[in-house]
């Protein structure tokens, strides 16, 4: 072994403490009297005993502890151990690791992007964001209000989303405190508000989509698809701000949160069980006539469509 | 009476459905689960045809009716339907002897499980002394009459009246109401139902739950017509002699009885039958076209349909919406939950002039997404529905148009269709409408919406 060797205390994977042993004998216990103080209550007053044979080899001496040395990997009582680079022994409830100068580290971990300011914490994205969050929910609330005009409800209309994303980046800016010390209040808030947005453009979008080009069903698979991807980027980079996690491993995650989420609510379609309804499934949205774009068929056409639907009926009777 | 949307042209069927429906609730008590149920009708003139009910007789009973009582009390029996598990009733029912071989007629709806669920229902004959087993022989569900027979002859029985008497002949309905034993109930005959879809003759007199099937009797004691349903405020309602006599006939000359399939079989071909009448009578006349706005839409088709309109006025609502619907307000009973031999439609002319294109597109996707309701039925009995949906080009209008179908899953062949479709020629104003047709085939569906969809046109 080296001849300055580490006596590292963990907790988990993680060094809690690191001791530089130069010169040995080095004793190891909850004692005053000790080179390394442990402060584990399990751990005895005198409780290790570290030496260098005549070979060079350190040796570690358990010396009367009341509960004992372990090592670790494979887990055995021991009275004495000879060293090896990265040997782990047990006592009381504290592990210890023992590693020697010459320890070969892991190479460094290349930065992923070249450093930059990001487009959330730009002052102007995060005003930007909220004003137009505001203004698309105001608006989409009029258009769609086809009764007397209630500013009440308008006025709720605009300022509950805004409400909902600054609080939402409160939620995130606590963990981004907790786990990094920063808040990034208005890089969160900006992502909450882009996803806001997100959800606010889309119903107008496929409404559109759907009236204009008459698209059906093949549309809610599309949609399904399209809040899933929104609500994924938006916690992709909440996440980023959050943790240190690589952004492979956050991406990792959000496919198998995503994937997951799919799979269950739609187990029961997968399966082939439709359970029993009296609801007419069809496209609803009717714009100005102006916006069509889809051609409109002839009445024979339209009348043809009723032998394959007979069928379609015919093979559901067929099934239970 | 009409309200505002799809919801007044259903609340008429409702009636339709409930006149006929046994209201075959499982609930045990002492009054049992009766036959007809009484139904409330929102008919705007209900106030004025109940001033129009003849009185009650304060008398008491002449005494011809007490003789005729006595004479013919054993020839009316209680039919209770046995739920084979719990070896109990599940509903009552009347029926009344017809022959000496022990045929009884009664009401389909008072045996419906029999036909539908032959393996878990049975049905047995209260004679007064005695119960005995009954088989049932033959139905006819659109007119809601059946002929059951029991083993042992019978020596006394009804015969049938050969001719249908005058109107205001004083008549006398039997049964067995609510379980309470046999009685007797004086009314007049007032003639066929005017414009029916499915015959009925209008008795006006009480006629109660579980007095379904019983006989409604003249004078003389002959019978004119089978008890089927009420509407409550002593109107009610018969099968016509002529129609008991029909199925009886048929049924006196089977060798053995049917089994549940052959049963199941000819009902079948009633249903088909029924509506090809249905489509026959619809197609052999033009399709009459009513103003709505600028549009014309499809009027009053055959005087079986009724028709009602509304337009709600609310000065603060910034659009209008007159709505126009036409119904059978009749339906076939199949079992208490299916229902068919249904036509029903309903217009809905929107308009706005305070309404910008968008905000109108709103307001008019809203209506277009709120389906009447569907003719009843649960999931033993049809499918799901499926649609196919396209612009439709109807004679030089464009219409967003939607067709659903549901298969029945015990008759094959019978379809449930829905017909959905806005116009799309003006960006404030517009009309959109629904077709139900409940039990057609699907070639004859096609035929009856594809006219439908033809009668709509827009004027300028």
């Amino acid at each position: 072994m080296d001849e300055v060797i580490f006596l590292e205390v963990l907790e988990g994977d993680a060094v809690q403490a690191r001791h530089r042993l130069e010169k040995l004998p080095v004793t190891v216990g909850r004692g005053y009297g000790n080179d390394v103080i442990l402060d584990d209550p399990k751990v005895s007053a005198e409780h290790l005993r570290l030496e260098r044979r005549e070979d060079g080899a350190v040796v570690l001496h358990d010396v009367g502890s009341v509960n004992g040395t372990f090592n670790v990997q494979p887990w055995a009582r021991l009275q004495e151990l000879v060293l090896t680079p990265d040997a782990r022994v047990a006592v009381g409830d504290t592990v210890l690791r023992f590693r020697p100068r010459g320890f070969e580290v892991e190479d460094t971990v290349v930065n992923e992007a070249v450093p930059r300011e990001r487009l959330f914490e730009r002052p102007r994205a995060f005003a930007l964001t909220l004003q137009a969050l505001v203004a698309v929910a105001f608006i989409s609330e009029r258009v769609t209000q086809f009764q007397k005009t209630d500013w009440g409800d308008l006025l709720l209309a605009g300022v509950v989303p805004l409400g909902l994303a600054l609080l939402w980046a409160g939620g995130w800016s606590l963990a981004s405190r907790i786990a990094r010390r920063s808040y990034y209040f208005r890089a969160h808030a900006t992502i909450g508000g882009m996803v806001l947005l997100g959800f606010a453009l889309s119903p107008p979008l496929f409404a559109l989509l759907s009236f204009s080009f008459a698209l059906g069903s093949g549309l809610a698979v599309v949609r399904t698809l399209l809040i899933l991807g929104l609500v994924g980027w938006g916690l992709y980079w909440h996440l980023r701000y959050v943790t240190r996690w690589s952004s492979k491993r956050v991406v990792r995650g959000l496919v198998i949160a995503s994937v997951g989420v799919l799979v269950l609510t739609n187990v029961s379609v997968m399966l082939g069980n439709e359970d029993f309804s009296e609801a007419l499934e069809f496209p609803r949205s009717l714009l100005p006539p102006v916006l069509r774009v889809a051609p409109a068929h002839s009445m024979d056409s339209f009348f043809e469509e009723l032998t394959p639907l007979a069928e379609d009926v015919d093979a559901l009777a067929k099934e239970d | 009476m009409v309200g505002y949307g799809a919801a007044p042209m259903f609340s008429l069927l409702l009636v339709a459905v409930l006149a006929q429906g046994p209201a075959a609730v499982p609930a045990p008590g002492p009054l049992g689960p009766p036959g007809p149920p009484t139904v409330p009708v929102p008919v705007p003139d209900a106030g004025v045809a109940d001033a129009m009910v003849p009185p009650l007789p304060v008398a008491s009973l002449p005494p011809a009716t007490h003789e005729l009582f006595r004479r013919i009390q054993g020839r009316v029996a209680q039919v209770r339907i046995i739920e084979r598990r719990s070896g109990t009733k599940s509903s009552i029912g009347s029926a009344f002897f017809v022959s000496a071989k022990g045929h009884a007629l009664t009401n389909y709806h008072v045996v419906s499980d029999l036909v539908l669920h032959p393996e878990d229902y049975t049905a047995e004959l209260d004679r007064g002394d005695s119960t005995v087993p009954v088989r049932l022989l033959a139905v006819d569900v659109a007119s809601d009459v059946a002929v059951i027979q029991v083993e042992a002859p019978v020596a006394d029985f009804f015969k049938l009246e050969a001719d249908e008497p005058p109107q205001g002949t004083r008549l006398f309905a039997m049964g067995n109401p609510r379980d309470l034993g046999t009685t007797i109930v004086e009314g007049t005959y007032n003639g066929l139902v005017r414009d029916a879809l499915y015959e009925r003759v209008h008795f006006t007199g009480a006629i109660n739950p579980g007095m379904s099937g019983g006989p409604t009797l003249s004078g003389e004691g002959g019978v004119v017509g089978v008890n089927v349903a009420t509407m409550g405020n002593q109107v009610g309602f018969l099968v016509p002699v002529a129609k008991a006599r029909q199925l009886l006939d048929g049924a006196l000359k089977l060798e053995a009885p049917p089994d549940s399939a052959a049963l199941m079989v000819s009902v079948r071909e009633q249903l088909l039958a029924n509506q090809q009448r249905i489509t026959d009578r619809l197609m052999a006349t033009d399709l009459p076209k009513q103003a709505l706005g600028e549009y014309r839409v499809p009027g009053r088709w055959s005087p079986f349909l009724k028709c009602w309109g509304d337009t709600p006025h609310d000065p603060e609502t910034p659009y209008t919406v007159t709505s126009y619907q036409c119904s059978s307000e009749e339906d076939i009973f199949l079992s208490s939950s299916h229902r068919t031999g249904v036509v029903a439609y309903l217009h809905q002319h929107v308009t706005s002039q305070k309404l910008g294109a968008m905000r109108f597109s709103a307001l008019y996707s809203t209506l277009f997404s709120q389906d009447p309701d569907p003719v009843s039925a649960t999931r033993e009995d049809v499918t799901n529905f499926r649609c196919n949906s396209e612009f439709v080009d109807v004679g030089g209008l464009t219409v967003r148009a939607a067709i659903c179908l549901r298969s029945y899953r015990r008759f094959p062949g019978l379809y449930d269709l829905v017909l959905r479709a806005a116009t799309l020629n003006a960006s404030t104003h517009g009309v959109d409408t629904s077709l139900t047709l409940g039990g057609f085939s699907a070639e004859n569906a096609r035929k009856l919406a594809r006219r439908y969809l033809e009668g709509l046109s827009w004027t300028k």
